[in-house]
């Protein structure tokens, strides 16, 4: 099966960082690819290269067939890529429905009452749907994290790019998104970073972890975290067991 | 909708006043009355810019300049009654501005603010030193003479009584508008905006021309009922001031703020000229200080505090979420979602 993204030969740098290099993988429909590594692995530049707001040095990224690595980050996102940020990034002085409305209007190019009426399914789906008439400035911590990926959500994506949508939130509160996370997985394509490792576990497919922007490994969830070398990463620990 | 009833006849209430107010008022009240309305209308798009596209101009007076003296030369050349040639200068700003569109919108943020200043003096330099455009003299408005003095001021005053009424029902229909929504998104945060796939550089570009078109078309009305431009008064940087003053004072990013800032900077002026005496220089001093004080207490400007005090939305552009019993009952009707 054509796979809805590949990504390949990925080659981006910043003066003498290097962010990626020569990063390749496939994704298919209803598939979450898990990414790991340390900080400046380059999980969030892989991230801004898919989504546009940095373009390649080199290589290429095929969504669904057609190659996106030379389009605007608004033109990726009405062909399907959502984002949520890793800092929520809500317009402040909007409405809750309104910021849904915003992605459904745009994103997915949604008119009048199917515009409204999609903003609201996602809000229930996200269960925000009890303040949809909240300033989204004015949300606490966990409702912003929902309104990340409700936004992504209402722009009607094929691939959704999660960033720590997780991080500082209280165990019940990781296991309420994992479980939203988990009901939109069967017609989307995912990929998500994260740094918890059962969240990433319960949803991912396969894992891929990142080193100085170099794919280092990829595999079954299982066999990544127990892996050689992510316990050398991660705990600066060589294979053969001296630090 | 009863709001949309409201707005109605609140809208019928303010044509009839403009319509009987040069009947009422005296002519030298009349003319301070034109003054506030083409201000408004000027801030109003200053704030289209800077309020919802998130672009700060610095040099929004060569629009003002640009209107102005395509409306005197056009005049000159076509023998025309001025107001017949009103409609080239929104047009000729629009177009400039479409045109310096191109390398500014390569800077962001300060670097835009000053680019725009630094066009604004280049071209007033320039002005100054044609001769066709009337040089440091300037020009008369040479078919003033087919102006009808005795309907002048009341004439100038319902052009700009139509020109801010028509100017705040449009930005209200554009900002309830799909693409207002966009605006709006933009103006909170871009890097947002255009990962959900709004466009930014499109809608700055349009609010930046549309802007300049408004701009164009008040500078044009407000030198019509001098008579006459010169281009130290037409590429003042004070324009540019004045605006930025009223839109922040007021509430940048609102329909409202910038009729309250007007209010404001009027009636400071006048109370500081008038019964206190003072001279015109106390006045500006005045204005820095209100300025100052207003963005440390309200950064965001008074109306969004008074609106939230008072709990009245006069220009309210929130969309309402649809009745969530009739989106249940239409969920039902078109089958379960997946998932």
């Amino acid at each position: 099966m054509e796979p809805l993204l590949r990504v390949s030969g990925l080659c981006k740098r910043f003066g003498a960082i290097v962010v990626a290099d020569d990063v390749e993988f496939e994704l298919a429909r209803g598939e979450c690819l898990g990414v790991i590594g340390p900080n400046g692995a380059g999980k969030s530049s892989l991230l801004n290269l898919i989504v546009g707001l940095v373009t390649a040095d080199h290589g290429s990224i095929v969504l669904d067939g057609v190659e996106i690595s030379d389009l605007p980050p608004h033109r990726r996102a009405r062909m399907g890529v959502g984002r949520a940020f890793q800092i929520p990034q809500p317009f402040t002085h909007l409405s809750v429905y309104e910021n849904a409305l915003v992605a459904a209007s745009y994103g997915a190019g949604l008119r009048g009452a199917a515009a409204s009426d999609w903003s609201m399914d996602v809000l229930r789906r996200t269960g925000l749907e009890g303040k949809a008439e909240k300033l989204a400035g004015a949300l606490p911590l966990i409702d912003r994290k929902r309104l990340e990926f409700a936004k992504a959500l209402a722009s009607k994506p094929r691939l959704i790019l999660l960033d720590e949508i997780a991080a500082g939130l209280t165990e019940p509160e990781v296991e309420r998104l994992v479980a939203i996370i988990g009901t939109v997985k069967a017609d989307h394509a995912i990929i998500w970073i994260e740094h918890i490792p059962h969240a990433l576990r319960a949803v991912s497919d396969r894992i891929l972890v990142l080193n100085f922007g170099r794919k280092v490994l990829e595999g079954p969830p299982a066999e990544v975290m127990d892996s050689a070398v992510v316990r050398e990463i991660y705990m600066g620990l060589k294979a053969d067991g001296v630090a | 909708m009863p709001t949309r009833t409201i707005l109605v006849l609140c809208a019928a209430v303010l044509v009839a006043a403009m319509a009987g107010a040069p009947f009422v008022l005296n002519e030298g009240f009349l003319r301070l009355a034109t003054e506030c309305l083409l201000l408004l209308t000027m801030a109003q798009m200053w704030n289209l810019l800077a309020g919802y596209a998130g672009l700060v101009s610095l040099g929004h007076q060569v629009f003002v300049a640009f209107g102005a003296y395509s409306l005197f030369m056009t005049a000159g050349w076509l023998e025309l009654t001025p107001i017949w040639v009103l409609p080239v200068a929104p047009l000729v700003s629009a177009i400039v501005a479409a045109v310096i569109a191109v390398p500014l919108f390569r800077l962001r943020e300060a670097y835009f603010s000053i680019a725009m200043w630094v066009f604004a003096e280049i071209i007033g330099a320039l002005t100054m030193k044609s001769s066709f455009a009337g040089g440091t003299a300037g020009l008369p408005l040479a078919t003033s003479k087919l102006i009808d003095f005795d309907w002048f001021e009341p004439i100038m005053f319902w052009l700009a009584a139509a020109l801010t009424l028509g100017t705040i029902g449009a930005l209200y229909r554009l900002m309830i508008s799909s693409f207002g929504l966009g605006l709006m998104s933009v103006r909170d945060n871009d890097l947002a905006a255009m990962s959900v796939g709004v466009d930014v550089r499109h809608n700055r570009f349009v609010a930046f021309v549309l802007s300049a078109a408004g701009c164009g078309l008040a500078g044009a009305l407000n030198f019509m009922g001098n008579l006459y431009i010169a281009p130290l008064a037409a590429f003042d940087v004070n324009w540019s001031v004045y605006m930025m003053f009223i839109v922040i004072i007021g509430g940048i990013g609102t329909l409202e703020g910038p009729i309250l800032g007007v209010i404001i900077f009027f009636g400071l002026r006048e109370i500081m000229t008038g019964p206190l005496g003072l001279s015109g220089g106390w006045y500006l001093v005045g204005l820095g200080v209100l300025a100052v004080v207003v963005m440390m207490l309200f950064p965001r400007g008074i109306w969004p505090v008074l609106r939230d005090r008072i709990g009245v939305r006069l220009l309210d552009v929130h969309r309402t979420p649809p009745c969530p019993a009739a989106a249940m009952a239409l969920n039902e009707l078109s089958g379960r979602t997946p998932g």
